[in-house]
């Protein structure tokens, strides 16, 4: 359903790339080309300047700034906050007008949160699944990439 | 809590190296992106000033590969440790599931070590996590240098709430990847 409203945004915006990411940055669902390590890094990116922009309103009194418009020669990237705890990201170029961004963005934004609120849900209950042989199993991974001569001390 | 994304069969966590100015957070990030083979880690992005220190964060992806169909990625950043950069500190710190505290064992670094612990507390809370009870691992870093105080001490200075730590020197790649492993099972113990 996140796939379908990236998707709509893009054909109704042309944008080229969109994404929804949380605020540690980590991508929920990206449509569009982009390289999955770009991908990775411009998360990373955006998590941190909508955080930074967060700690400026702070300072200003603001409540929040919910739009970030980053413009360049060729690319534009727009990002809106979606219920203040994830970001949707459009990255268009010349063929799309900003301001269709922002209006279908707003829009997109709304059905996001009912949709994005579901999925965590069913998220969250797949986690209490997880417990138990996964955490072990995921500890098992880490000593074999790591090696598990466990030279760790807690102090008496 | 690492987010877990069923869609996509992914478990992605955050963990943070946070510190004081020039205690080595970069150089842990360093040691692993140039130690961990390549299939298993992307670029090393780094945001510093012109001098080479952060100005913002390091951050480099790092895929641990596949457990039970999941495949589990920790994205590793550093935050900048100078006193000027505490606003952007709190930006970076933003949603991380783990912390490892990278610590400057010298001597004269001791006050700075503290008011960092402190501040990383203080932030800490205001995302509503306590510290006593979060996935948190300390590194002693230049334990090599002819400064650097003895364990016991840091131990009472520093780590009175006696979580993992690991001694080290991060420019050699000593305990780099200890206390990495050591963060990463916390992290995972959460989920």
């Amino acid at each position: 359903m996140i796939t379908k409203c990236l998707t709509r945004l893009m054909d109704e915006t042309g944008a080229t790339y969109s994404m929804v990411i949380d605020r540690a940055g980590q991508v929920l669902s990206s449509e569009g080309e982009v390289h999955k390590g770009e991908m990775m890094h411009l998360g990373a990116l955006l998590a941190g300047s909508y955080a930074s922009s967060r700690e400026m309103a702070r300072l200003l009194r603001e409540d929040n700034f919910r739009v970030l418009v980053q413009e360049g020669a060729r690319e534009k990237i727009f990002t809106e906050t979606v219920e203040d705890r994830w970001l949707l990201v459009v990255v268009f170029d010349h063929h799309a007008h900003l301001g269709l961004v922002k209006v279908l963005a707003k829009r997109t934004t709304q059905s996001l949160a009912e949709i994005l609120r579901l999925v965590i849900e069913r998220n969250e209950m797949y986690r209490l699944q997880l417990s138990g042989e996964f955490p072990r199993a995921a500890k098992d991974t880490i000593d074999l990439i790591f090696g598990n001569d466990d030279s760790s001390e807690t102090p008496k | 809590m690492a987010l877990i994304n069923v869609a996509a069969r992914e478990i992605h966590g955050k963990i943070v190296y946070y510190g004081p100015g020039l205690c080595g957070k970069t150089t842990n990030l360093q040691i692993i992106h140039a130690k961990i083979p390549q299939n298993g880690r992307s670029d090393l992005l780094s945001i510093a000033t012109e001098t080479e220190r952060t100005l913002f964060f390091d951050f480099m992806p790092l895929e641990l590969g596949q457990v039970h169909g999941f495949s589990i990625r920790f994205h590793l950043y550093t935050v900048p440790g100078q006193i000027l950069y505490e606003r952007t500190r709190v930006a970076v710190l933003n949603g991380t599931d783990g912390v490892v505290f990278v610590a400057d064992a010298q001597r004269d670094r001791l006050a700075d070590n503290l008011q960092s612990l402190r501040e990383l507390a203080h932030n800490l809370k205001n995302q509503g996590k306590r510290l006593v009870d979060f996935p948190l691992v300390m590194q002693y870093n230049k334990m090599d240098l002819p400064t650097a105080l003895p364990t016991p001490v840091l131990d009472r200075y520093l780590n009175t709430i006696k979580v993992p730590r690991f001694e080290a020197s991060a420019v050699n790649g000593d305990g780099v990847f200890e206390t990495l492993r050591a963060i990463s099972k916390l992290v995972v113990n959460k989920l």
